[in-house]
C-alpha cells in the first residue's frame, strides 16, 4: 500500500532523511522509534505529503505521490482523506472556533451532506469522550482534551491510514491508556497505524512492527516490535533508551 | 568540576531599578486574553438573542447616535443602554462600567477649553454620545461569542476569507499572547538589577514573537491541508429567529422611529 | 492614535471608508497572487502579531511607558500588501471586540495606520537602502521608516481632526464634532509624535528587524524591485487628497468667504469680529488684527498644554487605551 524507494530529504543544506526504503501493508501497526532529531517527524510529514522528497519515489496505493499529482484539488482531497495525521503540537492543528466545527471541518471539505456530517461528528465526540466540549473554543481546552479533539477531527474523515507524531506527549496516565485502547481497537477494525513515539511504557500490545531511525537519519532496523524492544543493548547503543 | 564561585555565597546588592514596563506588558496581555477567554454561554436574556441581530443593531444605533443632534434621543438611548447593562452578568457589568467611564471623562476634560469659549451644547452632546457608544460596543463584546460576531460580518458583504482570517487572528492572539507572557516572565526573572538594555530585551521579544508567528502559520497551513483544505472557506449565516429575536427587533425599530421623529421635529 | 467614534463627522468616516475600498481590493488581489494557499494563515498570524505589538508597553525615559504600532515593521518584513491586511484586521478586532478606536471611524484609522503608515515605511526603506546600500544604511533606513511613517500617520490624523470644526458647523457656527482646529490638532499630535512616539516606533522597528535579520533572514520580504515611476507618485498624491476633496465638495472648496472663516479655526470667542483670517492653508488671505492673532496663538498653546497634561496623567494610570490626540 505504501512504498518508499530511496527517499532522501534535504532542508537548508542539511540531510533530514537519508536513503529511506520502506514498504508498508494495509492493516499494519508500526512504531517509528529513534532519538530526537533522527528524522521521525520528517518521515511522517513526508508520508503525509506535506513535504516532498529531494530524491526517490513515494507510492501510495499504486499512485505516485508528488507535487504535480497533488496540484489537482481532487487528488489532494482524496489523498488526505485516506491518510490522516495527528500532529505533535495540537495547538496548531486546531484552527476552528468550536470543537464541533473543528471535527466537522474535514467533512465539510469533503462536501458530505449535512446530516451525515452531524452524525459523524457526534459519533466521534462520543468515541473520544468529549461530548461536553462540543461548543468550547479549542484554545480553552487542556492538553489532553486538545489531543482528543485533534484525533476526533482526523477520525471523522474515516482515513485508511492514521499517522501520529508523539501522541503520548503531555498526556496524563489515564489519557495514555485511553489512547492505547483506542489505537488497538482502530487497528483491529482494519486501519493502518503508524506512530512515532519514544514512550514505551504505555504502548505494549499495539504494535507488531518497529522501524528504527538513527542519529544519521537512516533506517537502521526494521523488524518485529518484540524483537527490537527486547534488544536493550541495541537500543542503548543508538540512544533510544 | 564545579567552579569556585558556584560553591560560595555572593555578596550582591542590586541598584534601585524599576522594570515597570515588563509588569505593565504582562498585565495588559493577561487582561486581554482573559477577556477573550470569557465564557459567554449564559442563559440570560441578552446572551440568547441572535448574534447577527445584535451586531446589526449595535452598528446601526452607533451610526444614528453619531448623526443625532437631539438630547432627547440620546436620553432615550441612555435608558436603553442602562437597561441592557442591568441584564448582563454582574462581573461583566462592573467591567463595562469602569471601561466606559474612564475614556469619556478624559474626553470631557479635553473638551473644557472648547466649552470655555462658548461651545457648551456640542461638547456635552459629544460627551453623551461617547458614553453611549462605548457602552454599546462593550455590551456587544461581552454578551456575544466573538466567533459569532465575526461570522455576522458576512452580512456586511465582507468576504469569507477576511472572516476566516479574523477568527484565526483571535486564536493566535491567545496563543501568541501566552507565549509572549512566558517570554516576559523570563525577562522579568532575569532582570535582577539594572537592565541598561531594556530596548534590546523588548525588541528581542517582539522579534522572537514574529519568528514564532511565522513558524506557527506554516504548521497551521500544513494542518489545514491535511484535512483537505484547498483554499475555499465558506460560512453560512444563521438566521433562525426565535421569539426573543422578534422582541429585540421590535425594540430596535421603535428606537429608529424615535430617532426619525425627533430629528424631523427639531425637538430640543 | 486610534481615533474614536463621534469625533469625526459621519461623512468623514464614510469618505475615508470609500477611499479604503480600492486599497483593500488591491491588497487582496496582490496577496492572492503572491501568497499561495500555504501562506494564507500567515496573514492571520501577522494580524495577531500587529495586534500584540500594539499592546507591548515600551519603557520611556521618565519612567512612563508608551506603545508602538508596528505597521512599518510588518510592511518591511512581509511587504506592504500583507501589512495593509494585517493591520486592518488588528484594528477591526480592537474596535469591534475591545472598543479601542471607533466602529464608524475604522475607515479613517485604517487609512492612517493600515495604508499610509505601511506604504510610507516600505517605500522609504527601499529608497534609503538604494541610496545607502551599506549595512549602516539599511539599519538607518529601518529606523527612519519607522520614525517617519508614524509621524506621517499622526499628521493625517491631526488633519482629519483639525478639519472637523472647519467643515462641520451647526446653525450657530459651532463645531459639531471635534472642536479643535488645525492650529491645535497639528501641534498637539505632532509634538509628542515627533519627539517621543516616532523615536519609539523607529527603535522598536529597528530592534525587531535586526533580531529577525540575525536569526531567520529568509522570512523577510523580497518584493519585486520596481522603479518608483513618477506616475505612481502622482497617483499616490492624488489618492492622498481624494478624501479631502470628497469632504470639501459639500462646502465648495476654496470659496469660503471671510465671514465663514472668521468664526472657526480652532475655538475662537464667539464675539470675535471680522478681520481675522487664517493664513496657513490659504496663502492669499492676509493677516488680520494682530491682537486677535496673538489671542489665537495663546488659545492654541493653552489647548496643547492641557492635552499634554492629560497624556502625563494617562501614563500614570494603568490604562491600556491609547488616546493620543484628543
Amino acid at each position: 500500500m505504501i512504498n518508499l524507494e530511496n527517499i532522501s530529504f534535504t532542508y537548508k543544506n542539511k540531510l533530514a532523511l537519508d536513503n529511506v526504503n520502506v514498504h508498508i501493508n494495509e492493516g499494519e501497526a508500526i512504531a517509528i522509534i529513534g532519538p530526537n532529531g533522527s528524522g521521525k517527524s520528517t518521515f511522517l510529514k513526508l508520508l503525509n505529503a506535506i513535504i516532498f522528497p529531494s530524491e526517490g519515489k513515494y507510492t501510495f496505493n499504486e499512485l505516485e505521490i508528488n507535487e504535480k499529482h497533488l496540484k489537482d484539488n481532487k487528488n489532494l482531497k482524496l489523498f488526505h482523506k485516506r491518510l490522516g495525521f495527528v500532529f505533535q503540537n495540537s495547538d496548531t492543528q486546531l484552527f476552528c472556533s468550536t470543537v464541533f466545527e473543528e471535527i466537522a471541518f474535514g467533512l465539510i471539505q469533503m462536501e458530505l451532506p449535512i446530516e451525515e456530517v452531524n452524525e459523524r461528528v457526534n459519533d466521534c465526540l462520543m468515541l473520544l469522550n468529549i461530548e461536553k466540549l462540543k461548543e468550547e473554543h479549542p484554545y480553552n481546552l487542556s492538553g489532553g482534551e486538545k489531543k482528543r479533539v485533534a484525533i476526533a477531527s482526523v477520525l471523522a474523515m474515516n482515513p485508511d491510514v492514521i499517522t501520529l507524531d508523539e501522541p503520548m506527549n503531555g498526556i496524563d496516565p489515564k489519557g495514555k491508556s485511553f489512547l492505547k485502547d483506542l489505537l488497538a481497537v482502530l487497528n483491529k477494525s482494519g486501519k493502518t497505524i503508524i506512530c512515532a513515539t519514544h514512550d514505551f511504557e504505555y504502548i505494549d500490545g499495539i504494535f507488531k512492527r518497529a522501524i528504527v531511525f538513527s542519529e544519521e537519519h537512516k533506517i537502521i532496523r526494521d523488524n518485529t516490535y518484540e524483537n527490537i524492544i527486547k534488544d536493550k543493548e541495541f537500543l542503548r547503543q543508538y540512544n533510544i533508551i | 568540576m564545579i567552579p569556585k564561585w558556584l560553591s560560595e555565597k555572593d555578596n550582591y546588592i542590586p541598584k534601585e531599578e524599576k522594570n515597570l514596563y515588563i509588569e505593565k506588558s504582562i498585565f495588559s496581555f493577561i487582561k486581554t486574553i482573559s477577556i477573550i477567554r470569557q465564557n459567554k454561554s449564559q442563559d440570560k436574556l441578552l446572551y440568547l438573542i441572535n448574534p447577527n441581530l445584535k451586531v446589526i443593531s449595535t452598528i446601526l444605533n452607533i451610526a444614528l447616535i453619531s448623526i443625532s443632534r437631539s438630547f432627547a434621543y440620546l436620553l432615550i438611548m441612555d435608558i436603553y443602554v442602562f437597561g441592557n447593562l442591568m441584564l448582563m452578568q454582574k462581573k461583566s457589568r462592573k467591567r463595562i462600567f469602569i471601561r466606559s467611564l474612564i475614556f469619556p471623562i478624559i474626553s470631557l476634560i479635553a473638551l473644557i477649553p472648547s466649552m470655555f469659549y462658548g461651545n457648551v451644547y456640542n461638547s456635552l452632546l459629544l460627551f453623551q454620545k461617547i458614553i453611549i457608544t462605548i457602552i454599546m460596543m462593550n455590551l456587544l463584546a461581552h454578551n456575544t461569542k466573538w466567533s459569532e460576531i465575526s461570522k455576522s460580518l458576512k452580512l456586511f458583504q465582507i468576504p469569507d476569507i477576511f472572516i476566516w482570517i479574523m477568527d484565526i487572528t483571535i486564536k493566535y492572539i491567545v496563543l501568541l499572547g501566552e507565549y509572549s507572557i512566558d517570554l516576559l516572565y523570563a525577562l522579568r526573572l532575569r532582570s535582577v538589577g539594572k537592565t541598561s538594555s531594556k530596548y534590546d530585551s523588548i525588541t528581542g521579544i517582539i522579534g522572537n514573537l514574529f519568528i514564532k508567528s511565522y513558524k506557527m502559520s506554516e504548521e497551521m497551513s500544513q494542518a489545514m491541508e491535511c484535512r483537505g483544505f484547498t483554499g475555499e472557506y465558506t460560512t453560512k449565516v444563521n438566521f433562525n429567529l426565535k421569539k426573543i429575536d422578534y422582541g429585540y427587533i421590535i425594540v430596535n425599530l421603535l428606537l429608529i422611529v424615535t430617532f426619525i421623529y425627533l430629528k424631523y421635529q427639531g425637538i430640543f | 492614535m486610534h481615533i474614536p467614534d463621534n469625533y469625526l463627522s459621519p461623512s468623514t468616516c464614510a469618505a475615508f471608508g470609500a477611499v479604503m475600498l480600492p486599497v483593500w481590493k488591491r491588497a487582496s488581489t496582490k496577496i492572492k497572487k503572491e501568497i499561495t494557499r500555504q501562506k494564507m494563515p500567515l496573514l492571520g498570524v501577522a494580524a495577531a502579531f500587529s495586534f500584540l505589538t500594539m499592546m507591548f508597553n515600551i519603557p520611556l525615559p521618565g519612567g512612563t511607558t508608551g506603545h508602538a504600532i508596528g505597521a512599518g515593521l510588518i510592511a518591511i518584513l512581509l511587504g506592504p500588501y500583507s501589512a495593509v491586511f494585517a493591520v486592518t484586521i488588528a484594528l477591526v478586532i480592537q474596535a469591534l471586540f475591545f472598543g479601542d478606536g471607533g466602529v464608524l471611524s475604522i475607515g479613517v484609522n485604517c487609512f492612517n495606520m493600515a495604508f499610509i503608515m505601511p506604504y510610507t515605511a516600505y517605500y522609504l526603506f527601499k529608497a534609503v537602502k538604494k541610496i545607502f546600500p551599506s549595512k549602516i544604511g539599511e539599519y538607518f533606513g529601518v529606523f527612519l521608516s519607522g520614525y517617519i511613517s508614524v509621524n506621517i500617520a499622526a499628521l493625517f490624523a491631526a488633519i482629519e481632526f483639525g478639519l472637523q470644526p472647519l467643515l462641520f458647523k451647526d446653525a450657530l457656527g459651532l463645531p459639531l464634532y471635534s472642536p479643535y482646529g488645525l492650529a491645535v490638532s497639528i501641534p498637539a499630535m505632532m509634538i509628542p509624535h515627533l519627539l517621543v512616539v516616532g523615536v519609539l516606533e523607529g527603535l522598536i522597528t529597528l530592534g525587531a528587524y535586526s533580531y529577525i535579520k540575525k536569526s531567520s533572514p529568509e522570512i523577510i520580504y523580497k518584493g519585486k524591485s520596481n522603479k518608483m515611476k513618477p506616475l505612481y507618485i502622482i497617483i499616490g498624491i492624488l489618492i492622498l487628497f481624494t478624501p479631502l476633496g470628497l469632504l470639501a465638495s459639500g462646502t465648495a472648496w476654496g470659496e469660503w468667504s471671510a465671514e465663514e472663516f472668521k468664526e472657526f479655526i480652532g475655538f475662537v470667542p464667539k464675539g470675535m469680529q471680522d478681520g481675522f483670517q487664517f493664513n496657513s492653508l490659504m496663502p492669499d488671505y492676509n493677516l488680520g488684527n494682530l491682537k486677535e492673532y496673538i489671542g489665537y496663538i495663546l488659545s492654541a498653546i493653552f489647548g496643547v498644554t492641557i492635552i499634554l497634561i492629560i497624556f502625563k496623567i494617562l501614563s500614570k494610570i494603568n490604562l491600556r487605551k491609547d488616546t493620543k490626540g484628543e
